[in-house]
């Protein structure tokens, strides 16, 4: 107990705490404290000591230093070591523990912390390599996965805009189909409006008492339309034919179309000179030169 | 011992952050970084006594400090004792190698001792509980011994040469001073 008492006040464990032994003092120390509870808690409280007097003279490093160092350090463990790992292990058993003798021979250093050769060598540069294997696996598999997503959806995109070119092509059909219509119906609604017309009322004959159409004439364009508003059905390869009565004598305006004689619009005729009275016969398909009396279905005087 | 000191950081923390460090988990490094690194700073600086070598200082010690991971071992000591003699002896290195102090010892110790006194006022963190205890309990003349076996590297023969005391005045004053901050501690 006396002895133990004196090896304690030797100050050989402040030494051992402050780095100033050898690594052969610092393992005896070791050994000291292995077999003494007195000799292991007064160097622990030792260590306790000078760790509480350094934190006490703590310091905020300087802003800016943290993100620097910081990103300094993890760019350097993240990199592959090219010290081989003996001379990384020699070089960190040096800072923890190598004897300052170099500077002041007096006084080898040796670390409480007491850095162990790496029984693991391989490890800690090892365990770096697969982890940015992994890394990069994970990364690969990412990729691969976003790769797929958007190869899919650059699918889905260049289909939508096939759909959308085929639909666009629609509306200009569309749209061109009721331009002409919208065409016709100003022409029409022209005709309507215009006073240099004269509507004609064709009333049906007895063939077809209610039969009833409309003639617009111009005397001055010389221009006809005919607007029907309902005529009989035809049996195939018959055909309504216009005639203008010109003192008594008949003159072709024209046929009506089918859409025209089922009453869905105006129909421009043949320019007619003069006339005094409208008429409609049923003529073979095409028309004919001279109309067929006895098939007149309306007929009307201006 | 305080609630907020790094050597009674709770057992558990503590173990798990070495967990996770031996484990190579990067993301620990930056906790421990905002851990330890006011008072590994601190000391460093302390040492260096220039604000571009303490970080120089720092980052190398933080680098072999994860390499050297693997050879901690937590039934030797706590991490904090561990990781600040590696900034400690890293940092004394570097005042060793720019031949901080050439010359005679009595010109360089004025040096040191006049530059810690300039450093003082802006390093200085008076809120921290246990400076304003050191230096109520501490009588100057056991803290001046601390220092410069602390943070200016010497030997404890050498403290006696620089002071012109015996070399076991030294080694008693510094027991004494030890026995005054494991009071604080507790």
């Amino acid at each position: 107990m006396e002895n133990i008492q004196d090896y304690i006040e030797s100050g050989i464990l402040e030494q051992y705490a402050l780095g100033e032994l050898s690594p052969a003092e610092q393992a005896a120390v070791e050994a000291e404290a292995a077999r003494h509870p007195e000799v292991r808690e007064e160097l622990a409280q030792v260590q306790q000591a000078f760790g509480f007097y350094a934190e006490a003279h703590s310091i905020t490093p300087p802003a800016g230093l943290r993100e620097r160092v910081l990103g300094h350090v993890m760019a350097q463990i993240a990199a592959p070591s090219v010290t081989p790992n003996a001379s990384l292990r020699a070089d960190v058993d040096a800072a923890a523990q190598a004897p300052r003798a170099t500077a002041v021979p007096a006084q080898p250093t040796a670390g409480e912390a007491t850095v162990r050769p790496f029984t693991p060598a391989a490890e800690a540069p090892a365990a770096s390599r697969s982890l940015w294997a992994m890394a990069a696996s994970v990364a690969l598999l990412l990729s691969l996965g976003v790769n797929a997503l958007l190869y899919s959806r650059w699918k889905d995109a260049s289909s939508e805009l096939v759909a959308m070119q085929s639909e666009q092509a629609r509306f200009a059909t569309t749209t061109q189909v009721v331009q002409r219509q919208l065409g016709e119906l100003r022409q029409e609604n022209q005709v309507l409006r215009n006073d240099e017309f004269k509507a004609v009322a064709l009333a049906g004959t007895k063939t077809a008492p209610t039969a009833h159409a409309r003639v617009l004439f111009n005397a001055a364009t010389h221009k006809v339309y005919v607007d029907v508003r309902s005529l009989p059905a035809l049996p195939a390869g018959k055909q309504y034919q216009l005639w203008a009565l010109d003192k008594g004598k008949p003159v072709d305006a024209g046929v009506l179309t089918a859409s025209t004689a089922s009453g869905q619009g105006l129909q421009p005729m043949k320019d007619i000179a003069s006339a005094q009275t409208f008429a409609m016969t049923v003529e073979p398909e095409g028309g004919s030169v001279n109309p067929t009396l006895s098939t007149m279905t309306v007929v009307g005087n201006i | 011992m305080s609630d907020t000191s790094l050597i009674s950081l709770p057992p558990a923390a503590e173990a798990d952050l070495v967990r996770r460090l031996q484990a190579r988990d990067e993301s620990a490094m930056t906790l421990f970084y905002d851990r330890y690194s006011a008072a590994l700073y601190g000391v460093i600086f302390r040492i260096v006594k220039a604000e571009d070598e303490a970080e120089d200082v720092l980052q190398e010690a933080l680098v072999k400090i994860w390499h050297a991971f693997a050879s901690y071992d937590a039934s030797k000591g706590r991490l904090f004792t561990w990781v600040l003699n590696i900034c400690r002896n890293l940092s004394i290195d570097k005042i060793r190698s720019r031949q901080h102090r050439v010359g005679s010892r009595t010109q360089g110790l004025d040096d040191s001792l006049t530059a810690q006194r300039q450093a003082a006022p802006t390093t200085f963190r008076p809120e921290h509980i246990g400076l304003q205890e050191i230096t109520q309990k501490l009588v100057p003349e056991q803290r001046q011994i601390i220092d410069l076996l602390y943070f200016e590297g010497f030997t404890q023969s050498e403290v006696a040469e620089e002071l012109n005391i015996p070399l076991g005045t030294v080694k008693t004053r510094a027991r004494t001073a030890i026995k005054v901050l494991s009071k604080l501690i507790r």
